[in-house]
């Protein structure tokens, strides 16, 4: 029954003694007011730093990096980024999250919507920004510890889906049925750039005991592996990788908003089965 | 066709090239739209309302008209148009960028799929109200379940479904028991069981029982499924940030809550010159 008291609670609401705060607070960014208009800034500074003069003397990448991290990256740190990013520019065309970039173009959606309509598909949880972060988490945990004590924990926890494929770890597992090609390669590529890579070096030895098994490095491990060696927080994972992968998403579905809808599939009918 | 390489067993995604199976329904070009094996233009039409439509597509069940009048109610406790409401806010945001409708609604409903409030915590409170309804008939009592539960949270009374922030007490849950009195429900064993941890509550901690604790305690007596639940309720906020959206829009550019440099306050790094 609902108590006397229960009513009372519900009947009388009460503000909390909440103390929110006056002002939105940032480490990351001071803007100057102008003299004239406070509203208008005169100038910008990126954690310390004018913007004007990141725009003279650094690149993209680094500003990227300073945004993020606090501090200018090393040599090393943007190469590794940059490379990165280049390699995650475009998912492809075959990827669900380009697919329903292009699925906006064709269908004529204004072109605004284009980009955050991919993005949000490019949040799930199956190869998309969703497997980012706890992907990050396991290879923060684990690549210290021998990696075939890992793998055996997993062959004896991890249970395979009835059908479809196993990602056995987050960022690790089966494409299609068996090793998605191009992560492998590139991980072992970027391992290779620096003795000093320890996570991918261990995503590396970790992608070739679950070779026999058919699953290796996906392209979210790849990621998620190399924000880790960047010390990236986890949680920024997930945005960091729809940020890199947002080009490919823009290109695809601008490339198919001047196309008539006929340019793309439209499933015939006999094809189109529904199930009882 | 098989590739003269192909050595893998890719049958799964060979039968579904382009193909679509559905256990929704479709439209048969020329011969109707249906769903779960109703004719859409002529079963459903002006015959049952838009909200029954709703949990027939999202959960596969048709429900008694009662019970969807009953989920729209709960849609009304849940669309204010008030932008302080964060999800309401992202709209009203939307509103004074000139964004489309469509736009800033969307985004303010994405704003809400939240571990701290909206639709994704109807996810937690029904795990959390059918896991004490296991407990309480495993034989502990109210004051062991509810110490159990805090006991995750540092003996703190944080439990999915109980207090709110910003307010203590829930209007919202006596218009809804208003409704459900109306609508001729009866309080099955998981409200009951909900009521009482209230009750337990409010003794030891002064809080009560939340929308999202009486909407998961309701709905696990109607036999519903978390995903279930968390799929109806997906665009649940949707009518409150509109109404923010709106009420923004149709005002001049960059005046809602316009910031002046100096209302932002900057804790970073000291000025510093590139070397």
């Amino acid at each position: 029954m609902v108590s006397i008291m229960s009513v009372n609670k519900h009947q009388q609401v009460k503000k909390r003694d909440e103390v929110f705060s006056d002002k939105i607070s940032t480490r990351i960014w001071e803007e100057t007011a102008s003299d004239e208009n406070p509203y208008i800034a005169s100038s910008a500074r990126c954690h310390g730093y004018e913007i004007t003069d990141l725009v003279e003397k650094c690149s993209f990448i680094e500003t990227l990096y300073l945004l993020f991290r606090g501090e200018l990256p090393g040599k090393e740190e943007a190469f590794l980024l940059e490379k990165l990013m280049i390699f995650l520019i475009n998912p492809g065309p075959r990827h669900p999250a380009t697919r329903a970039a292009m699925n906006a173009g064709i269908g004529k959606t204004n072109p605004e919507h284009i980009l955050p309509i991919g993005l949000t598909i490019l949040g799930g949880a199956h190869l998309g920004a969703g497997e980012i972060e706890s992907s990050m988490r396991f290879l923060r945990k684990n690549f210290k510890k021998p990696v075939g004590n890992v793998m055996d924990m997993l062959l004896k926890e991890a249970v395979a889906p009835e059908e479809g494929d196993w990602h056995i770890a987050p960022g690790f597992g089966s494409r299609y049925g068996s090793i998605d090609v191009m992560p492998g390669e590139m991980a072992n590529g970027f391992a290779e750039l620096d003795a000093d890579r320890k996570i991918l070096k261990w995503g590396c030895e970790f992608a070739q005991l679950l070779a026999p098994h058919q699953m290796g490095w996906l392209m979210t491990g790849l990621a998620a592996a190399v924000f880790a060696e960047l010390g990236f927080q986890p949680r920024y994972g997930a945005g960091l990788f729809q940020l890199l992968s947002a080009p490919g998403l823009l290109a695809h579905g601008m490339e198919q908003s001047n196309k008539p809808m006929t340019a793309m599939p439209f499933v015939k009918d006999e094809d189109y089965v529904i199930e009882e | 066709m098989l590739s003269k390489n192909k050595v893998v067993d890719t049958a799964l995604w060979d039968k579904n090239r382009n193909k679509i199976y559905s256990k929704k329904g479709g439209w048969i070009i020329g011969k109707g739209v249906f769903s779960h094996g109703y004719d859409m233009m002529n079963d459903l039409v002006g015959e049952v309302s838009y909200m029954q439509v709703m949990i027939l597509n999202a959960t596969g069940r048709m429900p008694e008209r009662r019970l969807a009048d009953w989920f729209e109610a709960v849609h009304i406790c849940l669309s204010w148009p008030d932008p302080r409401i964060w999800c309401n806010h992202i709209g009203a945001l939307g509103g004074t960028m000139q964004t489309s409708t469509v736009a800033a609604t969307v985004a303010g409903i994405l704003a809400n799929d939240s571990r701290s409030y909206g639709t994704r915590p109807i996810l937690e409170g029904i795990a959390f109200i059918k896991g004490a309804m296991v407990k309480f008939n495993q034989g502990l009592s109210v004051k062991e379940i509810v110490e159990i539960e805090c006991s995750k949270h540092g003996g703190k009374p944080y439990i999915m479904g109980y207090a709110r922030p910003i307010a203590k007490g829930d209007e919202r849950v006596l218009a809804l028991e208003k409704i459900a009195d109306k609508l001729g429900f009866s309080r099955g064993d998981h409200l009951r069981l909900a009521y009482d941890i209230e009750a337990y509550m409010l003794e030891k901690f002064d809080e009560g029982i939340n929308i999202n604790g009486y909407v998961a305690a309701f709905l696990s007596d109607c036999q519903f499924s978390s995903s279930e639940v968390y799929r109806v309720f997906s665009v649940v906020v949707n009518s409150g940030i509109t109404a923010c959206f709106a009420d923004v829009c149709d005002r001049p550019a960059d005046t809602f809550l316009p910031l002046r440099c100096d209302d932002v306050l900057y804790e970073g790094k000291t000025a510093r010159v590139l070397s």
